[in-house]
């Protein structure tokens, strides 16, 4: 049974398409349990240019028509789409010459196509909660967001295990589903290191200088630009860093705060002091995050800080607010800076702190990225994601579905 | 002979006609010594139960309560149909065919023969094109586009009327042969679905 697991993985998302967190994840997730020996067959959504089957460092890449006529909204979509996934992944499952042990969704995108899967083939169903429309929205106001909410509680219900990224989130899931303690684990999200290999052999000098001149420090924040990501926290600090410090205030990533964030800064008057990159290409951004004096996440909601762990794993200096899964990556003065959420003074004291001292700011670098090769590897999480499996399968074994 | 029913209604819960017509048709399934199985709705009386007429009727609820509209709802509730199927299927592993009673169901039914190889007559009672007067708004587009899979996937149709059958021919461009008539309104009605049953039984593999 351990030598030749086979999991059927469900993603809304993995590349070429990507639209946030859990591509990247599902990638290096799926990749990285085929070499601890583990058949991962992904089913994903279709994208333009993209083969509709492909074998990628061992993973069985399926990509399944994504429903492509006109849908009344997201919401339905998303739905829509699960049919068709669970249509073929059906069919994929019955004609493979081995049979799939388990099934592994990742949120509730896929929430109705991992259910469906597991009552016909009756194999347990795991699912990954990257994040909640509760915790999203702070609360639920409205019918979709209502909706949503029930089909996630549906899912954890209907999972074996809740796999979360933080310690944070495991309470957060706990408290949103009323979920049994044992039903949840957590297995930390990973960061990919030698991805910033090529940006670290080139020089910043003259990258630098097309955001920031010599004399400035360069302070930098890579996020959408929406609400619970904090952006208006950073921007409302700036007055408070340029009164110690000389710096450029990087910005890179869209959203429908950018309008308002760009106010801010005008009514300022510091537009020369801060610089919009919009959406940035993976090579600008990788040398960016290595060039960067200092990487900044202010979020107000975090389920995990992905964008932190990048940062940590470019070997640049963090300050990030003290909440979610920030609060479990960074350690204070140690492996980066923690400030209070949603506070101007506290930031503008955090980035101050770091830019004004080089010693440490070289020592808190260094620190946070032997922290995330040692804990946010991915071949370790794959071996506890395995581990996880064969502890699934073990109880599956004595259960009458077997 | 092993046959479920998947209608969006059934007694007590009557929304047009359809309640009473798969009501008949269960009773006359059990007369004629078909083992009967009923999968339908019911907001509360949820759970299986042995009806009067002998067909063993799972009602189910929806999991998610809260829905923006009958696409999600339907879309949602498909997966308690499948669970439902699979406990009547994986005792014996065996269920000759399910009989689908307009879309909603359908889903259901795609994923298990596709899942399981169990075949599915798709029993036309009404058409979108029809209930929505030729609107083509993407809610009616969505619910058209769940009715061409049925067609598409299943082993057979039946309409019941040549109207319909020619509907079906003229919209969804279905062969006119894979499209069988069984009208309530005739004498042989129940011996017309039985024969339908035996050709799709009697060896015919799931398409």
């Amino acid at each position: 049974m351990t030598s030749n697991l086979k999991v059927m993985m469900l993603s809304w998302e993995y590349p070429p398409r990507v639209i946030g967190g859990i591509s990247p994840h599902v990638f290096f997730l799926s990749k990285s349990l085929a070499k601890v020996g583990v058949k991962v067959y992904v089913v994903t959504c279709d994208f333009p240019g993209a083969p509709t089957h492909e074998t990628i460092d061992g993973v069985e890449v399926y990509r399944v028509d994504s429903y492509k006529n006109p849908s009344p909204d997201f919401a339905t979509w998303v739905y829509l789409m699960n049919m068709n996934m669970q249509k073929e992944a059906a069919a994929l499952a019955a004609k493979l010459p081995e049979k799939i042990d388990l099934f592994h969704a990742h949120d509730w995108l896929v929430a109705t196509a991992g259910i469906g899967l597991k009552h016909v083939f009756r194999k347990p169903l795991l699912v990954t909660m990257h994040s909640t429309e509760v915790g999203r929205r702070e609360g639920t106001h409205t019918t979709t967001e209502k909706m949503i909410h029930e089909t996630e509680a549906w899912l954890t219900y209907e999972a074996w295990k809740v796999i979360c990224c933080s310690n944070y989130m495991v309470h957060h899931v706990k408290w949103a589903f009323g979920l049994p303690d044992d039903k949840l684990v957590m297995i930390p999200n990973g960061v990919n290191p030698y991805a910033y290999e090529d940006a670290e052999k080139q020089d910043c000098s003259s990258f630098r200088s097309s955001f920031a001149s010599p004399e400035e420090k360069l302070v930098l924040f890579v996020g959408r630009l929406v609400y619970e990501k904090g952006a208006h926290v950073l921007v409302n600090a700036i007055p408070r860093v340029l009164e110690k410090v000389n710096a450029k205030f990087v910005i890179v990533g869209s959203g429908y705060m950018k309008d308002q964030l760009d106010k801010i800064v005008r009514s300022m008057g510091l537009e020369h002091k801060v610089m919009f990159t919009g959406f940035l290409d993976e090579e600008k951004l990788l040398r960016l995050q290595t060039c960067a004096d200092v990487s900044v996440v202010p979020s107000l909601f975090e389920p995990f800080g992905i964008v932190a762990l990048e940062a940590m794993a470019a070997k640049s200096a963090v300050v990030v607010s003290d909440t979610g899964g920030l609060s479990e990556i960074v350690d204070h003065d140690s492996t980066g800076v923690k400030v209070y959420p949603n506070n101007t003074e506290s930031l503008a004291w955090g980035i101050t702190k770091v830019l004004s001292d080089e010693k440490f700011r070289a020592q808190i670098s260094q620190n946070g990225y032997r922290k995330i090769r040692a804990e946010y590897d991915w071949d370790k999480i794959a071996k506890e994601t395995k581990r996880i499996y064969e502890s699934v399968l073990g109880e599956y074994s004595k259960s009458f579905w077997a | 002979m092993r046959v479920i029913i998947f209608t969006w209604e059934y007694p007590p819960r009557i929304i047009g006609q359809l309640a009473e017509y798969t009501n008949a048709l269960a009773t006359q399934l059990v007369k004629n010594k078909i083992e009967t199985y009923v999968v339908t709705y019911h907001p509360y009386l949820t759970g299986i139960t042995e009806e009067p007429n002998g067909a063993k009727t799972t009602r189910i609820a929806n999991p998610v309560r809260t829905h923006i509209g009958v696409l999600t709802w339907v879309l949602t509730l498909n997966e308690e149909v499948e669970r439902v199927a699979a406990n009547i299927y994986y005792p014996t592993k065996k269920i000759d065919l399910i009989d689908v009673y307009d879309w909603h169901f359908i889903p259901a039914a795609v994923t298990l023969k596709n899942a399981l190889g169990i075949p599915f007559l798709y029993s036309v009672d009404s058409l979108e094109d029809h209930r929505s007067h030729g609107v083509d708004a993407p809610f009616n587009m969505a619910i058209k586009s769940i009715e061409w899979l049925g067609f598409y996937e299943a082993i057979k149709i039946t309409a019941k009327s040549d109207w319909m059958r020619d509907e079906i021919t003229r919209i969804y461009k279905v062969p006119k042969d894979r499209i069988r008539i069984v009208s309530p309104n005739t004498n042989g009605w129940i011996n017309d679905v039985l024969r339908t049953y035996a050709e799709i039984a009697g060896g015919a593999k799931a398409r």
